[in-house]
């Protein structure tokens, strides 16, 4: 099994920027730099079918033909470093024990989009990532790999970390353009889309730290060889999972994409707890529709978990065992999604405190018989919220709805919570 | 033109009309707080769904984010988009109080008629309301917060439309919150649109609060007489009692808004000490006794003097129909003079500027919006005529550069100083407006517009300051301080007329008609007490040379809280409540000529002025350049 974002021999540690370069660090950089145009990067990143790390699973090339090469003025990469869903944690893990590949990541995709100056958007509390990020800008930027004229090739990158003033929304990636201009942190009408007006109104391309890492070994070692890491024909490359709940090993493990959710629980997450039988898991992150046992087969890649009526998204599985409420786990869930709301529209700024009064009351055993229909009127009505964060926040409340609304009429019918306090 | 089928009614719009515009313009209302046609689209609030059937778009749609497009099917009434609305408006109830009965926007509140038209009638939450605490914001605007649905169009307003940064918004999620950093009065001159654009009772307006309910007002389209420019508003009236003013909508004009100076002050309206009733020699008498003490001593001041030595005063002030009358009287008696206007540097500036404007190269602030280079020439646009400062934001808003010969003070707009006029890259521009204070009029301007084919808009002095320039010139006027330099004047009547000269203690003030208390009233041997503009139709010619009519919004008489209590229950019964003697001052002028043996005059706009007899008060005005 092939690992490429976190090495094998990794140590907990982070990699010194001469450790990364020992291990081949950089030279896709000097390939790329050395005979690929940039439109030869971009058709790599194309051919290799790499999709979106961040959540939504947008083909990464398609992303980046959208940006209009012809526009005067300047444009942008944002790396989206923003990692707030609950129970993903992936881009923590990388950037603390390998900043580096991200640098060669967005230097190559700087190369392949033309863009003169990049930003890392971090999260308010990535400090440790903050910091080695600075570090390795500063030793790359000493090795020649960032600043003017880049090996000789005539191309400059600039790159700047901004560290979030730290909300949820920030990770959606208008509201992160707007946070980053220095501006109330609502999300934007789209159309136009950042890929042709970001930000200060130039285009902008924002994809997420673990997508740029890629980049590296795709150029390194051709589409085709990076495709192949993937568990099944159809999907494409590895994928960092990074587990929490019941299981023995929380951690995050860098596997092959189209591993199946069972294989991944009993093999690397060594099984569950001692005590534990699996009951239902969060398969991508807080946002995502459950899973139950019967979708322990289910290959985790981005059109099969989708099918399966769920969601990658970013791959943060959050395992529950059998004395897990799911009422509770998706009162938490959706609590942290009404506290995150920016406020701009009415759906997700008033729908969403409507539904924690409805789940509290629920879980508090005071729940009525109408109380579920509240629950799936919300679960639509959601949809039409102005952004992606209250859909999101729908996937929970319309998986309790569709796999345990037994045990949720059972909190309504016994006045009770069913696994106690 | 794009093309599209809403409800099963074909309907046309202009591109760029979004869906629920074009709704709109077949009367077909969908409940929409965040849209705003003056603020555009924000997509906040999510309350006009609506179903697309067919073409480029389908299923549940925001219609005012959606741009009409060829072969669209909507339907306002399809059961999902109705659910979707519902949904909505049970949201923005969830939080928003049942306090309609003691607040002031109730009966005229947006979120009240979306409330109904939305379908939502029973609240199925049922937990603890979010409650705010209040904000002073000074002496002119209520602050409500429990109240608001957060559709973000006051910030929205203040900041981007008007330029404010001392109000915006803060917090997130169910606790955003629109105020200030900390207690205090708005900063801007345009806060009170506040309370217009409010979708329900966050702003009210403090000056009028609690004082009535919207079927108890007594109002009528109307016209700002606070500057030069003409805004149409609603002037609101009980009991008497000028209330509040509110903008009206005149797309050529003001758009949506109101300045805060054409929208607060109501004393001179509403002052108890203000001239209610005929005075001869400062004592109180009838109409009867002042007229025919008018024409006594009027004889024998002529008798005396001869018709030379009288002038007679018009005022910018005053509306079309006292002024052509004032100048009938002047050619009944064949006065030595009639003046409009005190100053004659002032006087020849302003006839100078009317003569100057055509009507291809008048500019109303619906050109300024739209205009792609503005030049400021000797004008502090938000001291003199804060609107058209409002219009030259919008300007700038859209890209377009702002130049600025001598001081301007306003923050509205970013702009480049420049020395002279010959300075500003006017040719580069497209639809240029150059904009002059009355006091830099000269050729030097009016040459070069005329060269770039800039359009022209003088800020003058006096809501009808253009249509006394037209009648200054119609009936060779003399500015007031060129009759007196003169010698020959001794005796004057007065109409309005705030004089900025010192009279020389020789010329008698033989009659003075008047709102106000005046300086120049307490001089007059006979003092008329006229109705001040909402208590009566009239007409304005506003900077750029556009008629526009004004109704009668309120019948004059003392405000209740003037009357003695002592004289409750009344025992005198009259036709005429307490105070309201008063009459138009075209009506006094009538009046007069009539004792002085003319016919009575029915109609004071005669001759070329009679086209204005027809005018709309709710139009958009006639241009009489």
């Amino acid at each position: 099994m092939t690992q490429i974002l976190l090495r094998q021999d990794h140590t907990g540690q982070c990699l010194s920027f001469g450790q990364y370069c020992d291990a081949g660090g950089f030279e896709a950089l000097r390939t790329a730099l050395g005979g690929m145009s940039p439109n030869d990067v971009q058709q790599a990143v194309i051919d290799s079918g790499l999709r979106g790390r961040g959540g939504a699973g947008f083909p990464t090339g398609k992303k980046w033909s959208f940006v209009p090469r012809n526009l005067p003025g300047p444009r942008y990469l944002i790396c989206n470093c923003d990692e707030m869903e609950p129970g993903t944690y992936k881009d923590r893990v990388l950037l603390e024990q390998n900043p580096h590949i991200l640098i060669e990541g967005m230097a190559l995709t700087c190369y392949a989009l033309g863009v003169e100056h990049a930003f890392i958007f971090v999260r308010r509390g990535y400090e440790q990532a903050a910091a080695n990020l600075r570090t390795a800008i500063g030793a790359a930027k000493q090795a020649g790999f960032l600043g003017s004229d880049i090996l000789g090739s005539g191309f400059s990158l600039q790159l700047d970390i901004h560290q979030s003033a730290g909300r949820y929304i920030c990770g959606e990636e208008t509201a992160l353009i707007n946070a980053l201009e220095g501006i109330r942190a609502n999300p934007r009408v789209k159309p136009p889309f950042p890929a042709v007006k970001g930000l200060w109104g130039q285009p902008t391309v924002v994809n997420n730290v673990e997508t740029l890492a890629n980049i590296p070994a795709i150029i390194a070692h051709g589409p085709t060889w990076w495709k192949g890491l993937a568990a099944t024909p159809e999907a494409a490359g590895t994928k960092l999972f990074c587990i929490s709940g019941h299981v023995r090993n929380t951690e995050c493990f860098e596997l092959p994409l189209g591993t199946p959710l069972g294989k991944i629980i009993d093999g690397p997450c060594g099984g569950m707890r001692p005590g534990s039988t699996f009951k239902a898991c969060i398969p991508g992150g807080a946002s995502t529709p459950y899973f139950t046992r019967e979708h322990w087969g289910v290959a985790m890649d981005f059109d099969p978990v989708a099918k399966a009526g769920s969601r990658l998204g970013t791959g943060g599985i959050i395992v529950f065992d059998q004395n897990t409420c799911m009422v509770a786990a998706t009162l938490n869930l959706t609590r942290f999604y009404a506290r995150e709301s920016c406020g701009w529209c009415t759906p997700c700024r008033e729908g969403l405190p409507f539904l924690v009064h409805t789940l509290e009351k629920i879980e508090q055993g005071l729940g009525t018989e109408s109380d579920p229909d509240i629950l799936r009127e919300h679960v639509h009505a959601l949809n039409y919220a102005f952004c992606a964060l209250a859909p999101g926040a729908m996937g929970p409340v319309e998986g309790l709805l569709r796999l345990f609304e037994d045990e949720l009429r059972e909190h309504i019918t016994k006045g009770r919570c069913p696994f106690g306090d | 033109m794009p093309k599209l089928i809403i409800d099963n009614i074909p309907v046309e719009v202009p591109e760029g009309t979004n869906v629920l515009e074009a709704a709109r313009s077949i009367g077909i209302v969908i409940p929409h707080f965040c849209w705003h046609p003056a603020l555009g689209r924000a997509g906040a609030c999510r309350a006009c769904a609506v179903k697309m059937l067919d073409g480029p778009v389908k299923g549940l749609q925001m219609s005012c984010m959606l741009p009409a497009q060829d072969g669209m099917v909507v339907s306002t009434t399809d059961a999902e988009a109705m659910a979707m609305r519902r949904s909505v408006i049970e949201w923005l109830m969830i939080n928003h109080p049942h306090d309609c009965p003691v607040c002031d926007e109730g009966g005229e509140c947006q979120l009240q008629d979306f409330t109904i038209a939305g379908g939502h009638g029973i609240r199925r939450y049922d937990g603890r309301k979010r409650t705010y605490n209040n904000q002073y914001l000074g002496e002119f605007i209520a602050h409500e917060m429990n109240r608001c649905i957060q559709c973000y169009r006051c910030v929205r307003f203040y900041q981007e439309y008007a330029g404010g940064t001392d109000f915006g918004v803060m917090g997130r999620a169910a606790m955003v919150y629109f105020g200030r950093q900390s207690d205090g009065p708005l900063e801007s001159p345009f806060s009170g649109n506040l309370v217009d654009i409010c979708p329900t009772g966050v702003f009210t307006d403090k000056t009028a609060r609690f004082r009535a309910r919207y079927w108890d007002y007594d109002m009528a389209p109307s016209i700002c007489p606070h500057c030069s420019l003409g805004c149409n508003i609603t002037p609101v009236a009980r009991y008497r009692e000028l209330l509040k003013v509110v903008a009206r909508r005149n797309d050529r004009v003001n758009g949506w808004f109101i300045c805060d100076r054409g929208r607060f002050p109501k004393a001179n309206v509403n002052a108890l000490d203000r001239p209610r009733q005929p005075l001869v020699d400062g004592k109180a008498t009838s109409w009867d006794e002042a007229l025919d003490a008018l024409r006594e001593r009027l004889n024998g001041f002529l008798e005396l003097n001869g018709t030379q030595s009288l002038a007679i005063i018009g005022s910018p002030r005053m509306s079309m129909e006292g002024n052509t009358m004032a100048a009938r009287l002047h050619k009944l008696l064949d006065t030595g003079k009639i003046c409009y206007f005190s100053d004659s540097v002032h006087a020849g500036q302003t006839l100078e500027a009317v003569a100057s404007l055509t009507p291809d190269n008048a500019a109303s602030q619906e050109d300024v919006r739209q205009a792609d280079l503005v030049a400021i020439v000797g004008s502090d646009l938000l001291a003199e005529a804060p609107m058209m400062a409002l219009a030259v934001r919008q300007a700038w808003r859209n890209g377009a550069p702002v130049y600025v010969v001598g001081e301007e003070t306003s923050t509205l707009f970013e702009y480049v100083a420049v020395a002279s006029l010959s300075d500003i890259p006017l040719a580069e521009a497209k639809h240029p407006v150059l904009i002059c204070g009355t006091n830099h009029v000269g050729s030097d301007i009016i040459d070069t517009a005329a060269r770039n084919k800039a359009k022209l808009s003088f800020i003058l002095d006096g809501p009808n300051a253009f249509g006394c320039a037209l009648l200054s010139q119609e009936y060779g006027a003399t500015p007031l301080s060129e009759a007196v330099a003169s010698g020959k004047i001794k005796g004057l009547i007065s109409f309005e007329s705030d004089l900025t000269l010192e009279l020389p203690a020789g010329i008698r003030v033989l009659a003075a008609a008047d709102c106000r208390k005046t300086p120049l009233l307490s001089r007059a041997e006979i003092v008329l007490p006229s109705s001040a503009w909402v208590e009566m139709d009239g007409t304005f010619i506003n900077n750029e040379g556009r008629a526009q009519r004004f109704k009668q919004v309120m019948e004059p008489g003392l405000p209740i809280k003037g009357l003695d209590p002592a004289g409750h229950p009344p025992r005198l019964h009259r036709n005429t409540p307490p105070g309201g003697e008063v009459l138009p001052t075209w009506r006094i002028i009538a009046k007069i000529t009539e004792r002085l043996g003319s016919e009575w005059i029915e109609d004071p706009l005669s001759d070329q002025w009679e086209r204005l007899r027809e005018l709309d008060a709710e139009g958009e005005g006639i241009s009489v350049v």
